[in-house]
């Protein structure tokens, strides 16, 4: 179906978005590859009067890095990503992630700011980007300030952005060439949006161990005990412990659920701490 | 506004002037005629309508105008002198790997992709490649067959080496400790669907007596500011008027609407049901929040057990996603139950939103919403 009518801008400065997202109540949305806005916009679930694209903000295109840390901009395209233009904080992870995110022809217009903060419980690279312990930079009408990922997302559809505010970069750490990292998401077919996602990351050297449950019907679940059971004793926790967890982890899980989760998490850590 | 838009599509300059909601596949089709990309699902699954647009596939369904302007598109009717889309048409023709032709352009499409970005490709890494494209013809052999044979005579003989990875064993360490995260409250609860109707059940706590959480709950006028996004226009003995603003992500919808309330004092509990629609959204939601308070863990402090059902037609119901019904629910409930101790403190309810009876329906709306 055809959209509901919108007007679109382009603007060119961080100023001139913010301007455009202050200049009308509740009707204007942010689009940037439009991948999961755009079937919204279709089905007329969203029907936002005003769009304000992105992509053509200075530095939201760009990749860099330092000693420390690898910033993509938040237009960068998951395709991007998938082909390795971002040099690696860990060793394969983010090629991997962003390889399983729908299909192609999405994933060549997609972009990995649109999806953290469109904030899907289903999305990758929440979960992701809550196990690497990456920060978002944005930009609001009082400046720049930084988000952990760990308090980013609140719930469905919701982040501790403003409404005013632009994501312009995110930013994640580097890890030691010791680091390993397990990746695994159970989807009824593939490209679709996934039932379980599991995330997986461990680095000696800066003693760093993180757990993260995704599409748990709200924001990441970050379980420290798992984290450090793991760290501590290098062996896949048994399912069972797992699952109890995740039982009395407040979330109010079903039983299918759980189940999915558990075995997406010992996947993936079991793949993270294979030495083949 | 109209906009004007410059593109190249299949090798020539060509001037459109459309509304910004305007798809690219209706550019296509509908101002330059290349009526081959085909438009089906819409929403970006089915695969039909991928085109070529700066030498990558994308979706023209959810690719709109102001995103093309300068674009160089090939559609099917394009791709002249591409050696291996020539190739392509040709071994699809001999393994069969169209029968009605619907899915074939934006199969092509995807083929090209494929054959361009692997040099050796198994049959698994073809079908899952293949997998945002849907045929409902052919069972993929044929289309699977035509693209590894054009992979084929690419004439690599291996593949990549995969990349290294460190065979140390894994040495376990002492993490150090990140600040817990914050434990979710999620009020304890059920979530059901019955026949068309969802039904989420929910008990919570609130930090007055019973007899004071009751003498809001029964009150209407009381209550209703406490319940997120609504408004209440007209209110008598046994009904009300009144609308429900929901905001879910982009989601955005105002359901106005009637309906009836009665309460039971002696037993502290009570029924609102109501429906409303929302019209420029065409959509329409019916609901009933069944409510009881009861003493929580003191007699100072109480427990609200709330069960609502809620049903949605129109465009909000083809949001099929019901496991995020829960959170949403949830969100409102905390909302609504921090609101309602704040007014029983002496305060007012949080200045984010007003609320209504219907705002109850308002947490109906979203949850379903989500569904």
């Amino acid at each position: 179906m055809k959209p509901s009518p919108f007007e679109i801008s382009r603007p060119v400065t961080l100023d001139a978005a913010q301007a455009a997202l202050r200049g009308d109540d509740h009707g204007t949305k942010l689009i940037s590859g439009g991948q999961s806005l755009g079937p919204m916009l279709n089905l007329r679930l969203a029907r936002p009067a005003h769009l304000v694209d992105v992509t053509a903000l200075p530095g939201l295109a760009d990749i860099r890095e330092t000693d420390s840390h690898v910033e993509i901009g938040a237009a960068v395209t998951h395709a991007r990503i998938e082909d390795g233009e971002v040099p690696d904080p860990i060793a394969g992870m983010l090629r991997h992630v962003a390889s399983g995110i729908a299909y192609r022809a999405v994933r060549n217009r997609g972009t990995i700011g649109g999806s953290l903060c469109h904030a899907d419980p289903a999305a990758d690279w929440v979960t992701a980007m809550t196990a690497l312990g990456a920060v978002l930079v944005v930009r609001g009408g009082t400046g720049a300030r930084e988000i952990p990922m760990a308090g980013f997302m609140l719930g469905a559809y919701r982040t501790a952005m403003a409404e005013d505010e632009v994501l312009t970069t995110i930013r994640i750490p580097r890890y030691s060439d010791q680091a390993r990292w397990g990746y695994y998401k159970i989807c009824r077919k593939v490209g679709e949006f996934a039932d379980a996602i599991a995330a997986f990351v461990a680095d000696p050297a800066s003693r760093t161990c993180r757990v993260v449950f995704g599409s748990t019907g709200g924001a990441p679940f970050v379980s420290a005990e798992l984290a450090r059971q793991i760290a501590t004793t290098g062996a896949v926790p048994p399912v069972e412990t797992v699952k109890a967890v995740l039982r009395d982890s407040g979330l109010n899980l079903s039983d299918v659920k759980i189940h999915q989760l558990a075995i997406a998490h010992s996947r993936a850590v079991t793949e993270a701490l294979s030495d083949a | 506004m109209p906009e004007t838009l410059t593109l190249t599509v299949n090798g020539e300059d060509c001037t459109v002037t459309v509304p910004p909601r305007t798809q690219l596949a209706e550019v296509l089709r509908d101002h330059l005629d290349l009526t081959g990309t085909h438009l089906a699902c819409e929403q970006g699954v089915c695969g039909a309508c991928t085109v070529m647009m700066n030498g990558r596939p994308v979706r023209s369904c959810i690719t709109y105008a102001h995103a093309c302007d300068g674009a160089v598109i090939e559609t099917i009717e394009g791709h002249r002198g591409d050696p291996v889309m020539d190739q392509l048409r040709d071994a699809f023709s001999r393994h069969h790997a169209l029968q009605c032709g619907f899915c074939t352009p934006g199969m092509l499409a995807t083929a090209r992709d494929i054959v361009t970005r692997f040099d050796v490709a198994d049959e698994a890494t073809i079908r899952h490649e293949l997998s945002g494209n849907l045929c409902r013809c052919t069972g993929y052999v044929g289309i699977v067959g035509a693209i590894s044979e054009v992979i084929a005579a690419k004439g690599a003989t291996s593949a990549p080496p995969a990349p290294a990875r460190d065979t140390k064993p894994f040495a376990p360490f002492e993490p150090v400790e990140t600040a817990a995260a914050p434990t979710p409250t999620a009020p304890q609860g059920s979530v059901s669907i019955e026949g068309g109707w969802t039904v989420v059940k929910r008990s919570f706590a609130l930090s007055h007596a019973p007899d004071s959480v009751w003498q809001l709950f029964r009150d209407p006028a009381r209550v209703a500011p406490c319940i997120p996004g609504a408004t209440v226009e007209s209110l008598d003995a046994e009904s009300f008027t009144g609308a429900v603003e929901i905001r879910f992500g982009p989601i955005r919808a105002r359901f106005g609407g009637r309906g009836s309330y009665d309460n039971d004092d002696a037993a502290r509990a009570g029924t609102i049901r109501g429906e409303g629609d929302d019209k420029q959204g065409k959509s329409k939601v019916r609901g009933a929040l069944r409510y009881a308070i009861a003493e929580g863990t003191t007699p100072q402090v109480s427990r609200a057990e709330v069960e609502l059902r809620f049903e949605i037609d129109g465009m909000l119901a083809q949001f099929n996603r019901p496991e995020l019904v829960t959170g949403f629910v949830d969100y409102i409930l905390a909302q609504f139950a921090a609101n309602c101790d704040a007014v029983l403190s002496g305060g007012e309810a949080g200045p984010a939103r007003r609320l209504s009876v219907l705002g109850m329906l308002w947490s109906v709306l979203k949850a379903r919403f989500s569904r």
